[in-house]
This record gives C-alpha cells, structure tokens and sequence, in this order.
C-alpha cells in the first residue's frame, strides 16, 4: 500500500471517531508497536527495492508525524469535552502560604547599609533616648547654640539611665549622631561605620512632615581623609542606590558638626534634570547633608585633630523611600495599612 | 533674607549684563538656598552661622567674591573693628550706664526729628524687603538694619525718665509692654535697656510700648548695641518672642559695626529730611575686642579639600571676603572681620576657599581601606535576621510610632508609674514613650480591620521603654482566620498561632523556650496567655509572653469584633549562638520505632506534666514525644480529656527490639496511671 493510500485511511478513520476510545483504537490500529498499518510500512522499507527505500522512509516517517500530531490535538479535544470524574479545577486559587514582607522604609534603610557594607563600612546600634552631651554638646552644639533651632528637641519629664552607665538620657536624640560619639569614645581610628535609626524632631504631622523619621549617618576618620573622598563615596553610594549614572552637585552648607559642610543634590530622576514639579523645576533632588568633621568634635571625643580628618553625612530614608516607590504623602509609610505595605516587592 | 537686586548692586559691582536668575543661582553655589525669586527680590536662606548675610551688605560681598567683582564701599560707613567716631560716656543731653556685661558695646546718639511717611523709594524697598513701612524714624532703623545687619532701636526722649539710659538685668516680676501691645512679666535672667526708673525694652528683642516713636515725637535716642548671644536667644525663648533684632543679635551681631550704623542712619535721617543730630554720637565699649587671627596653613588646606587651590585665588577669595591676609611662606595669616563671628578655626577658613572654590570641582576620590572592616553590631544582624524570619512565618512587617498616647499605653503596663513621657509633647497622642510594641501594633491592625481588610498579620521589631530604661523587643498581632482557602472552613486564629511565631525564633536561634500559663500580663484573657521561659542553666527566666488580648482593650481602641491574638518578646534572648547552629549531627542508622499512646487525663493536667513524668520514666531510647490529638466531648467522660501521644524510640547503635520497646512502654503507662490516674483508651 502506497503512502497516500494509507494517509487516506487515516483521515477518512478519524473523521469517523468521536469519542477517547475511539481515538485509542485509531492509534493502536495505526501506530500499534506491532500491528500498526504505518508500523507496517516502515517494516516493509526493507523489503523495497533500493531505489525506492529512501522516497519510502521520508514519506512514511512524514505520515507517521503527521498522524501523531492529528491524533494529539484531536485527543486533547475530547479530554476536554469529557473530563475525568476526578479532575481538579485547576483554575481556582492556589493554597498559597502567607508571604511577609519587610516594611518599605526597612527596605531602603537596609538597602543604603548594604551599599555601605559593601564599601567596608560596619553598621552600629546606639540608644534611641540621649543626653545631652552625645545628642549636642560633643558635636560643637552647647546649650543656647542657635544651631539647636534647626532640631527642635523632644524631651524626656525625667531622666531614664542608660545600660552603660553613662549619662542619663533626657531627650530623644534628634539624630543618629550620637551613636557616632558613643563609637568614638571607645574606638581609636581609622573608623568607617554607618548608624541608622529612628530620629525625632517636635515637628507636625503632614504630607512632609513627621515627628519621627529615620536616618543614616556615615563617618570616616582616618589620616588624609578629604573633601575628595567624601566626593568619591556619595557619588559611588547614589549611582549605587538610584542604579543609574547620575549626576550630583554639591552645595556649601551648615552644620555645627561639620566644616566644611554641604548638601548633596541628585539630578531629578523624574525629568533627567529638565525640571518637573517633583525637584520644584531646578532639575535637582535635595538628598543628604555632609561635610568634613569638625575639629571640635574630634577634640571632644579625644582624637588628634591635627593627625585625623574624616567625612560625616547624613540621608533621610523617608526622603529616600518617597523618591523609590513614587510616593507623595509620608505618612502612609506609617499607616501600616497593608494595601499599602503589601504593594512593594520583597 | 530678602534682597533686592538694585539695592545689592550698591555694595557689588555685579556685571550690567547679570540676570536676576544668573545672581540667584551662583550666590546659591557658595552657600545661600534660594528659597523663591520675586521679580527684582531674591529671597535667600541664611544659615544659623551667618549672620552677616542677614545683611544687604553681606550678601553683596558674597556676590562679589562670586563674580570677581569689587565690593564698592557704598552708602555709609563700612562697619570695622574699631572703636566709634566718637568716643565719650557721656553726651550733651544723656547718661549711659552699663551695668552687666552682656552688653559689650552701647551707643546712642540724640537726634530731632519731624516724624512722618517715608519716600517712596523707601517705602518700596522695605515693602520689597518684607519689612511693613511704619513712619520714617523708625523706617530708617530698619533700613539700616536690612543693608547692615545691626539693628537700631529708637526711644521717645520725651518719654523716658530722666536723661539718663541703663542697660541691666530685669527685676523679679517687672512689667514692661513691649511694641507689639502685649504686657510681659520680666525676670532677672533678662537683660533690659531702662531710664532712670523702668525698663524701656527688652535688650535685643523689642522696645516697649510707651517711648514708642510717635507723631508727636520731636527727639529721639538712637540706640546701636551689641549683646551677648546666648543672652538675647534665651530671653527671646522665654519671651516666647521672635524678632528680626534677636534673631540677628542671638546668632552674633557684628560689633564693629555698632557706631558705624548708627552714623549711616543719621546720614539717611538726613538726607530724607526726617531730622539731625543733637550732639555728640556716645560709645559705651569697655573691652573693645582683640583682632583675631587664624593661621591657614597650606598643608591643611591641601589635605582638607583634597585639591589644590592656588595662591592667587587663596588670596583673592579671602580679601574679596574681608579677611586681611598676609603671606607667611607657603601659609597666610589672616584677620577675621569683626562680621565674621562664624570664623575661628582653620577649617573655618577652608570651608571659606573650599565655598568660594567652588566644592564641585574638587575631584572624587576614594577613601583607602588601611583595616579590616569591622563586624557590624551584633544587634543590628539579629533585627536585621529577626524580620526575615517573621516574614518567612507570613507576617507583614509595621512600623508605628515610638510615642503613643497614655491611655493605649496604661493598658500594656502593670504599673503605670513605670511609663516614661515626654515633657512637650507635640499633643496628647504623642505623649508617651510605648512601653511595648503591642499598642502600637494593634493600633495598625484595627485601622486595617475597618478598612474591611479580615485577616491581619502584622509584627515589628523595635525599642520599648520604662523608667529603667531602653530595651528591644519583637512583638506581633493576628487576627481572622489561620488560612483562607475555599476548600477549608475559615478557623479563627488562637493562642498557639502566637505560640507558633515565637516558636520559629526560636527553632532559627537554636533555643529553647517552656511555656507555662503567664499570669503576670494583665493585658491577656486569664487562662490564654503563655509566658516564655528560657532556662540557660541559671534558672527559668522569662523572655516573653503570648496570648489572647483582653477584648475590652481592642474595643477601647474601635474595635469590636472577633479574636486578636498577639505575642512579645525580648530579642536579647536570641543569642546568636552560631557554634550550636553550624554543628550537623550525624543521622542516625537504624531505624526508629514508634508508638502512638492515647490516654484520658484530667482536664486541668498540663500536657507538659504528663510529658515530663514520660520522660522520667523512660530509657534514654525515648529520642521523642510529640502530642498528636487532644479531644474533648461526646464519648469522654466530664471533666476529662483524651491526650493522644506519639512515642519515638531510636537506638544509636542498634536497632530495638518489639519486646523491650513493649517493655518501656508499659513501665511509661504505669507511671503515668500511677501519678495522674490516666485511662488509657488504646494500646
């Protein structure tokens, strides 16, 4: 029987079944291992004369394919038309485990720790209420210094000890930079340490304003430290963070603890530094302050301020956080409301 | 600081060619944020060290550094360090007393004056300027205190008791009405300008309301001092009292300028035809103040910055500042203007030539790592490795306020005396520090339970405080059900989910927690709360606990409806105890034989005494025993409960035999009838 013949057979056979068993005889009948029709053709290649076996071969392994893919599609269409008693209706939902995830403003501050870690810095811990002396004095802040203004204070009704012994704490620190001093009183440099935290300020509670907000600060001191390195690592750290080349300029500025002191500006992710209402139409996004430590507090701690020099900078994560996920309102990082929360990927 | 451009253009030589934007934004790179342009005005941020620039004059000077231009002398006297044009104590017509040292320069000058509205181009660069023009004497002490930075007060002669002014500390409880009509009550830690019989103003702060300048006045005193910073802040804070003179005296006035502004103000006076001197121009100035001097050497500079600045534009910035320079070898001596109260240090004078240098040029280096970094703090991995594992076990990580209000507070304390609250708060809400996590997490859970969310999961990790002080804690809340599913009736969450969480902090640490019924956390339903007992060897000790939360608190809170159940502990007892962790035992070789027993126990009989007393009687074979079913109800007599149990024998070395695994288990059952009078159902 020629290969056409047997191609005939088949559509006419199949055309003619219609339910599973069916299709099961049809397959046995022309694929069967043993005695197949088209099993049988191919067995008789042999038997051809030589100069018809390889016209033979290709047109029975062509009709062999043919069929299995004829009798795939027409068996998964009777499946379907008659499922199995057992079936599961697999388009219902999965029991899937409960998934956690981390706090958007954990996320960002754990990302800025790695960026730090990864440039060999080590993440300290410190109290979140403090005294005097480490929230202001040791970082050239004396009572009645106007700089305080920039950091209204909360205070504690009475004084809370502390587990070192040291000072009784009488304020919740208004940055992360006490932890810097604690650090420094008890090590000799170099230093390279990054302190994250809660910080609070008696600030209002609105769309940009929140009483308590958390920071990180970096210090390095070590012999040499300059200007130039605090250049080099902000802008390492922000191309790190944004994953971008992104350019940023530096802004004299003031604070007490540092001299010089500045402002790092980021171009505006929004509008590539064009101007948008996100960077208020300059092109640039405010992210952090920073500035050579100042001698004071060096002296304070009991460093040699003329054999050390060292970098300190500071950067909001709300700030941070609001620029990452696109956000407006800084207060729905603590509304815990898990529309929210449950938005951000892990 | 207000400035407008043609009246910044009489200090600097700014280009013709120099936009408004142009200035704005090059001023803004040495230091100066521009907070908004308005037309001709640039409304600069003046940092709290520079009160020079609160000044028309100091910005100038800042522009004209930044441009290269020369600062013209301009108007008026330029302000210097030495003492007034004319010196004397005492004048034609009035006396002046110091009588406290936080006035370190007084000057007062008479002058008769016709009182009435200001031109209008001065009216016009006041109202630019922000400040409200009032009549012309006392326009011109504003005036001089925009383009100078000193302010100016000026007294009614015809008001003040006696020739005569004394600047001293107030009395106890004197009263004085200041300019803006309110009475106030001094005290002696203020520093006051009086007559012969009263206080007349409040030193550095504001004049008082009866030597006001009026349209009947004929003479004025023109007064130009300068007072001790800390004084003037203080008493502004205590005044509650905030003026464009104490603002500028609180963070350092320029005390070289004292007569000099008083000299331009009489020019101006005159000029606009408002009045003329009367005699001589008296200055008060016992300890006229020694020049400084800073050293800025070149290897500082160098090293500070990390480039090299050089000497030409070292010189120039620092002239074009003020600063009288002179070249000592590679270094420079440099006197510090009497304006520059920020400056007096050598870094000081960096930050300086780093401004004026321009920060974005110096080049990006990298800091070399000499050390090995350190381990960060051990702390900070455990928060860090705690979160993960809480979101592994299917919680959502919240952060809520570390400040809560007192009455969500009092409910999670035993005593309320041990709460630690702060002394001015922002409100009521914000009064207390949290003395657990819990207030706020159920907070968070009840906003999303009102926003028809069912099933909350939420924990955080975070500091507590008490009197005692600062301790971090883990806490979590939960409520609906433990799974939703559609193949499952929803079960509502209890105790042992709690428990569960613990748990897996626990299993992670490799430690080990007993619970036993907490009876001390009043904040839980009596008999569904668990207290977590860590036992290292020196005695139980308690690190957490977990329970159901009493209903009221949740209802108190807003919410009224189903189980919330919650659990807290103390993260110091998750050791990281890496050594245990890190150490595999090998799997045992041979195989384990089980045997599942069921008895019927007393209700009340803890499962852990019956644990405990098959323990004790068992052999050492016995590597487990877990509780596989515990039933209550139809077919179990009152007052009783069927325990089912699961016993695991395992031998290292062998494998056990049925008969003695019989053995064992009958003696564990005997035991057990014989000490809790168990039945047991099967075997």
């Amino acid at each position: 029987m020629s290969v056409e013949d047997l191609q005939q057979q088949f559509v006419a056979a199949m055309n003619a079944a219609s339910t599973s068993a069916d299709l099961k005889a049809l397959r046995d009948d022309f694929l069967g291992r043993k005695q197949g029709r088209v099993t049988a053709l191919v067995k008789s290649i042999a038997s051809a004369p030589p100069d018809e076996r390889r016209a033979l071969g290709a047109g029975a392994n062509a009709l062999k394919q043919l069929i299995e893919n004829a009798l795939t599609v027409r068996e998964a269409e009777a499946l379907a038309a008659a499922p199995p008693k057992d079936a599961l209706d697999v388009t219902l939902p999965a029991r899937q485990p409960w998934m956690g995830r981390r706090h958007p403003l954990t996320q960002v501050q754990e990302r800025v720790e790695d960026i730090f870690m990864a440039m060999g810095y080590q993440v300290i811990e410190g109290p979140e209420i403090e005294d005097d002396w480490h929230n202001f004095e040791a970082l050239n802040m004396p009572a009645e210094h106007p700089a305080r203004d920039m950091q209204d204070t909360l205070y504690l009704s009475s004084p809370v000890p502390v587990p070192d012994g040291g000072r009784a704490a009488t304020l919740l620190r208004t940055h992360t930079s006490g932890m810097q001093i604690r650090y420094m009183e008890h090590h000799e440099p170099p230093v390279r340490i990054i302190a994250p935290g809660r910080v609070y300020r008696r600030d209002s509670f609105d769309a940009t304003h929140t009483p308590m907000f958390t920071q990180i600060e970096g210090l390095v001191v070590d012999e040499g430290i300059s200007l130039g390195d605090l250049k080099g690592t902000l802008n390492t750290f922000a191309e790190a963070f944004f994953e971008a080349r992104v350019a940023t300029r530096f802004r004299p500025s003031f604070f007490p603890y540092t001299e010089p002191s500045a402002e790092l500006d980021v171009e505006c992710q929004g509008c590539s530094g064009r101007g948008c209402p996100l960077c208020k139409q300059t092109g640039w996004i405010e992210v952090l302050g920073c500035g050579m430590v100042h001698p004071a507090v060096f002296e304070a701690v009991g460093y040699d301020a003329n054999r050390y020099t060292g970098f300190a900078f500071g950067v909001g994560i709300e700030r941070l956080a609001l620029r990452l996920y696109g956000v407006d309102d800084i207060r729905m990082f603590y509304e815990n409301d898990l529309r929210f929360l449950q938005q951000v990927a892990l | 600081m207000k400035a407008p451009v043609a009246w910044l253009r009489e200090f600097a030589d700014l280009p013709d060619t120099a936009r408004v934007e142009e200035i704005a934004e090059r001023v803004a790179g040495v230091g100066f944020e521009v907070a908004g342009i308005d037309g001709d005005v640039i409304d600069f941020e003046i940092t709290a060290n520079r009160p020079d620039c609160l000044s028309i004059r100091g910005l100038a000077r800042e522009a004209a550094t930044v441009f290269g231009v020369q600062g013209s002398v301009g108007p008026g006297v330029q302000g210097s360090g030495s003492p007034g044009v004319h010196q004397g104590v005492q004048g034609p017509e009035i006396q002046v007393t110091l009588e406290s040292p936080l006035c370190g320069r007084y000057a007062l000058v008479l002058a008769d004056v016709t009182v009435g509205p200001s031109p209008s181009w001065l009216v016009d660069r006041l109202t630019a300027a922000g400040v409200r023009p009032i009549n012309n004497v006392v326009d011109v002490t504003n005036y001089v205190m925009l383009e100078c930075g000193q302010p100016l007060h000026a007294f009614d002669l015809a008001r003040l008791a006696g020739p005569e002014i004394r600047v001293r500390l107030a009395r106890t409880g004197e009263p004085l009405t200041t300019l803006d009509g309110q009475s106030r009550m001094l005290d002696q830690s203020m520093l006051v300008i009086a007559d012969r019989d009263r206080a007349v103003g409040v030193a550095g702060v504001m004049g008082g309301a009866t030597s006001e300048v009026s349209s009947a006045t004929t003479r004025v005193a023109l007064e130009s001092a300068w007072f001790q910073p800390v004084t003037v802040r203080a008493t502004a804070k205590r005044l509650g009292l905030k003026t464009e003179a104490s603002s500028r005296f609180e963070r350092g006035a320029d005390v070289g300028a004292v007569p000099a502004s008083l000299a331009r103000a009489l020019d101006l006076l005159e000029a606009i035809g408002g009045g003329r001197r009367v005699g001589n121009l008296i200055d008060v100035y016992p300890a006229p103040a020694a020049p400084r001097v800073v050293t800025l050497t070149r290897t500082k500079l160098d090293r500070l910055l990390g480039d090299h600045v050089p000497d030409a534009d070292v010189t120039r910035i620092a002239v074009a500042l003020g600063f009288a320079t002179t070249p000592t070898g590679s270094d420079w001596q440099m006197e510090v203007p009497s304006w520059r109260v920020d400056v007096s240090c050598e870094a000081d004078l960096i930050e300086e030539i780093g401004r004026h240098w321009g920060v974005n040029r110096v080049p990006a280096t990298f800091p070399a790592l000499r050390t090995a970094p350190g381990r960060s703090h051990a702390g900070v991995l455990r928060t860090r490795r705690i979160r993960r594992l809480i979101c592994g076990a299917g919680l959502q990580e919240a952060v809520t306020f570390t400040f809560i209000e007192r009455a969500a507070a009092e409910w999670f304390v035993v005593d309320p005396a041990t709460l630690v609250s702060i002394a001015n708060p922002l409100s009521e809400k914000f009064a207390i520090l949290r003395p657990s996590l819990l207030p706020g997490l159920l907070d968070a859970l009840i906003y999303n339970r009102r926003r028809d969310i069912d099933d909350v999961r939420l924990f955080e990790a975070g500091a507590v405080f008490e009197a005692t002080g600062e301790h971090q804690r883990a806490a979590w809340v939960l409520c609906g059900s433990r799974q939703t599913h559609w193949s499952q009736p929803a079960v509502e969450v209890d105790l042992f989910d709690a428990l569960g969480v613990a748990g897996v902090l626990a299993d992670a640490y490799h430690v080990t927690w007993r619970t036993e019924p907490d009876l001390q956390s009043p904040w839980y339903v009596p008999g569904r709360a668990a207290a977590l007992m860590a036992d290292d060897g020196t005695g139980p000790r308690h690190v957490g606990s977990a329970g159901q939360l009493r209903p009221e608190i949740a209802a108190a809170r807003g919410l009224t409806a189903g189980v919330v159940v919650a659990g807290e502990i103390d993260v110091h007892a998750l050791h990281d105890n890496t050594a245990d962790g890190r150490r595999i035992t090998a799997l045992p070789r041979h195989p384990a034989v089980i045997r599942d027993l069921s008895v019927l126990i007393a209700t009340g009989l803890p499962a852990a005494a019956v644990r405990g007393t098959i323990r004790a009687n068992a052999p050492a074979t016995l590597v487990a025993i877990r509780e596989f079913d515990r039933y209550q109800g139809r077919g179990i007599p009152d007052g009783q409960v069927s325990l089912s149990l699961r016993l695991t024998f395992r031998d290292r070395d062998r494998t056990l035999t049925d008969a003695e695994v019989q053995h064992a288990v009958e003696r564990i059952v005997d035991a057990l009838i014989k000490t809790h009078h168990v039945t047991l159902r099967n075997h």
